[in-house]
């Protein structure tokens, strides 16, 4: 028994599939689904707490609900938009659209090329009329020609000049390429910008200078792009001064960080003020005010020589409920770990005295919107310094040896927490060293000034997604609007003049056609010199 | 007048123009119920006059605050509002000559003016510095003024799909009943009227029987629901682009998948699914329907659920 050769159909070749895989991922019908997925997965995206937003709200759904909590990061639910499947659809829809475009324009491009086809039949046609016109059919012809080419259709004359055909609206088709298209472009600038860029936190106290280098950035907040190469751009931000401007009801109004900006050679190239909404752009940076405080000067010498001096940067408490975010004091510690036991200093900054004080006496917390005699309780540990980090203080290998009271430009004995040389006006919160103390080790507060977070960002898919999103309205919207027609005309001799016949049909905004055609042939009879009445228009559906 | 003063009488504009298109919705309701003239002008003119407290309501706002108003929830419920009137006034009432669907129009915007009222209500303050952008004014009204066109479409889709219901129920019971014609075209029950060879609008033939009842025909709902959507959906990608850029400029980066962007987002490819699907062989007519139902399902939470119930940058409530 011979095998019969198996059929064609028979066999599914691998490239069989692949060719049904790629029809079907050209269908409209597939697009679809794939966009209602997409919207499905953002919606998920959107109810739970996603980690690169706020990684704190993730820790405490996994803390309060550990079973579900396990299922849905298991999932990758809680970060949906960089998950592999979140790609996986967005890399299907690309793939279908690129699909669907792909034979689209090329079948567009050849529609663009091929002149109007004559009709054969024009009785058959959606809206129909006729008219009796004098004169020969090649000059009847010609005037409809040209009531048409002044509409701007597209027309092309029979050989023998006795019937034309023509077209309008192309542009829809176009637009909704373009629009297409310009959705690929967009996803492309999306991946560059993100893939090659980078973003991060500089953190600089007024007088200081930051350079854009990877080690420069606030701890954890640089966020290199995949394909980044890890070359920063050297360049240099110099904060002059910082200002924040409130309305008396604490409505924060403006803040303005003026900075100098250097180049990678640390020449100054200008002089600029960043402010919420007013980013700056230099050395294809963009710089963006992010946040500010307060960072005390302190300057710490152990038997007459300097240790440690400069502006530390103090983060501020959290606002219990109700109580406003500006009443809240500023914290931070001061490390000495040269020293021998190691000291660390717990600071805590009330920048407005006044307000203090009135929180006291009202028992309401008052919000602190200057600068007005500051002061910083402090409190002296002594041990061993197991991390460096000047937002929190691991006191499990320390002990807390002193506190006081320390007002700007006063000097304070850390060793004996009591104040030294009695720098200013008494303050009864804090004692005055007993004379003969033996002081060695001091701290002193000559001032207060601002700090200002600034988001450093580097992008350069901006203009490119900027361009993709300029080009998606400009094609969307003759890919709504505009509506492709179809006009064929023909003349045939006449008892005593031609006889004209006039058909068409929009493809869209067909009421709209209804009343255009109708100015089409009235114009058409305007220019042949037909009169009205021998018009015999018959619109009618088919 | 004081500012205090025009935060007043903002508030009772706002109130007036809440009444005034209560009373435009129940006598536009009872228009549609007895079919007397009159009933149709009393809604007119209460929506006029709504439309007038409505807007004098918002400008007074402008002039209390200082700025321009749309800087909060509460604000932007009044121009939706506002937006949604004049646009059915003009598109259904005016032009399309359409009056028995204006109680519907007016229960979208009594509802959302009431839950301004309940839930964003805010005295006229000063705008985080954040909301102080150029692209945020662009931002914010194109937003507003593309919900209110998806808004409408939204309540003519619901209309269509009830109106379609009874046309094919009564296209059934009429084939049950006579024997097919001899001549002429025989009605072809699994076609639904809107069923063109073609994409895009349906046909403006009336359906059969289309013209019973106190609604257009499921072909007029359709055709409408879709131009409002059609005019809504551009604008709507024009205010998500402007709020891109106006991130870009605030927080140094155009999308963050913020709630209220993811949102924006979900609406916008939902919307978009809905053009699709009418070009689409198989899921024109009713199943489109649908998709624009889940848009507007969509639509209402970035509204509103996520001020109210999802927190991030956006929630200026
Ligand atoms: C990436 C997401 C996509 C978006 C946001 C999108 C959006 C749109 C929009 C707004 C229209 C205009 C509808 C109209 O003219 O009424 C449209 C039309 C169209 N889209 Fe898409 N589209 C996407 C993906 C796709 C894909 C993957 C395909 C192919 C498989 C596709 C094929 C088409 C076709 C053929 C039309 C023309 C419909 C017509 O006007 O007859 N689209 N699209």
């Amino acid at each position: 028994m011979a095998p019969t050769a198996p059929t064609s159909e028979a066999r599914p070749t691998l490239r069989r599939s692949l060719a049904i895989v790629w029809r079907s991922l050209r269908s409209m019908r597939t697009a679809l689904i794939l966009l209602l997925l997409l919207a499905l997965a953002s919606v998920a995206g959107s109810l739970l707490p996603q980690i690169p937003n706020s990684p704190d709200r993730v820790a405490r759904y996994l803390v309060d609900h550990p079973l579900w909590g396990d299922l849905f990061w298991r999932a990758g639910l809680f970060d949906v938009f960089g998950s592999w499947w979140f790609t996986l659809i967005t890399v299907l829809l690309f793939v279908s659209l690129v699909a669907c475009l792909l034979p689209r324009s090329r079948a567009a491009i050849r529609a663009m090329r091929q002149r109007p086809v004559q009709a054969r039949e024009i009785d058959s046609f959606r809206h129909v009329a006729e008219l009796a016109a004098p004169g020969d059919a090649v000059s009847a012809v010609a005037a409809a020609r040209r009531v048409l080419s002044r509409r701007l259709y597209r027309v092309e004359v029979a050989p023998d000049g006795a019937a034309l055909a023509a077209d309008k609206g192309a542009l829809r088709e176009l637009g909704s390429l373009v629009f297409h298209w310009a959705f690929v472009l967009l996803l492309l600038g999306v991946v560059i910008g993100k893939g090659f860029g980078y973003t991060g936190r500089a953190t600089l106290a007024e007088g200081q200078t930051w350079t854009d280098a990877a080690v420069n950035y606030d701890a954890l907040s640089l966020r290199p792009g995949r394909y980044a190469s890890g070359d920063h751009t050297g360049v240099g931000i110099r904060l002059l001064s910082f200002r924040s401007d409130f309305r008396s009801t604490g409505v924060p109004m403006d803040f303005v960080s003026r900075v100098e900006l250097l180049d990678a050679e640390g020449e100054v190239a200008g002089t600029e003020d960043i402010r919420v909404n007013h980013p700056a752009s230099f050395g294809g940076l963009r710089i963006f005010q992010f946040g500010f405080g307060w960072a005390p000067v302190v300057a710490v010498e152990q038997a007459g020589t300097s240790i440690s001096e400069g502006p530390l940067v103090l983060g501020q408490d959290r606002a219990p409920e109700g109580v406003s975010q500006l009443a809240m004091p500023w914290r931070g510690f001061l490390k000495l770990p040269s020293l021998r036991p190691q000291i660390a200093v717990e600071l805590e900054l009330w920048p407005d005295s006044d307000a203090f004080f009135r929180s006291l006496e009202t028992g309401q917390p008052q919000p602190m919107l200057r600068q007005n005699a500051p002061f910083m309780n402090y409190t002296v540990w002594s041990g061993r310094l197991t991390d460096p980090s000047l937002r929190d203080l691991d006191t499990r290998s320390m002990e807390e040896i002193g506190s006081g009271v320390i007002g700007a430009g006063q000097t304070v004995d850390l060793e004996h927490a009591c104040l030294v040389g009695g720098g200013g006006a008494g303050d009864e919160t804090s004692s005055a060293c007993p004379a003969g103390t033996p002081t060695t080790l001091t701290m002193a507060f000559p001032d207060l000034v601002r700090y200002s977070v600034l988001q450093v960002t580097k992008d350069v898919g901006v203009p490119i997604v900027l361009a993709a999103a300029i080009l998606l309205l400009m094609g969307l919207l003759p890919a709504l609007y505009t509506s492709r027609r179809k006009l064929w005309v023909r003349a045939e001799p006449d008892r005593d003049g031609v006889r004209l016949q006039i058909g068409g049909f929009a493809l869209q905004r067909k009421p709209q056609f209804e009343e255009e055609f109708a100015k089409v042939v009235a114009a058409i009879a305007d220019a042949t010199g037909s009169s009205d009445a021998s018009a015999r228009e018959m619109v009618e559906a088919r | 007048m004081t500012h205090a003063e025009l935060a007043v009488w903002s508030k009772d504009l706002f109130n007036v123009a809440l009444f005034a298109y209560l009373a435009a919705m129940v006598a536009s309701f009872a228009y549609l119920a007895f079919r007397a003239k009159p009933l149709a002008w009393a809604s007119t003119g209460l929506g006029v006059a709504g439309l007038l407290a409505n807007v004098a309501s918002i400008v007074t706002r402008g002039m209390a605050a200082g700025r321009t108003p749309w800087g909060n929830m509460y604000e932007y419920s009044a121009i939706l509002a506002a937006l949604v009137v004049v646009a059915y006034l003009v598109a259904v009432e005016w032009r399309a000559h359409l009056r028995t669907l204006g109680g519907f129009v007016y229960a979208f915007v009594v509802f959302t003016m009431a839950m301004a009222v309940q839930f964003f209500y805010v005295g006229p303050t000063d705008l985080l510095p954040a909301l102080n952008s150029y692209w945020r004014q662009i931002h914010v009204t194109s937003m507003i003024a593309a919900s209110s066109l998806l808004g409408i479409g939204c309540v003519f889709t619901i209309l269509y799909l009830v109106k379609d219901r009874g046309e094919r129920r009564r296209v059934a019971a009429m084939q049950a009943q006579e024997p097919p014609p001899i001549l002429g075209a025989a009605v072809d029950a699994d076609t639904p009227p809107d069923l063109l060879p073609e994409a895009g609008e349906p046909d403006p033939q009336p359906a059969p029987g289309g013209r019973r009842g106190p609604l257009p025909s499921a072909a007029t709902l359709d055709r409408l629901a879709y131009r409002f959507i059609a005019f809504g959906f551009p604008i709507w990608t024009f205010g998500t682009i402007c709020g891109a850029i106006w991130a870009q400029e605030a927080w140094g980066r155009y999308w963050g998948w913020d709630p209220k962007e993811t949102w924006a987002f979900i609406t916008w490819v939902i919307f978009a699914g809905y053009l699709h699907a009418r070009a689409t062989v198989g899921w024109k007519g009713r199943r489109a329907a649908v998709i624009a139902l889940v848009g507007f399902v969509s639509l209402f939470v970035t509204y509103y659920a996520v001020n109210l119930w999802i927190s991030g940058l956006h929630s200026y409530a």
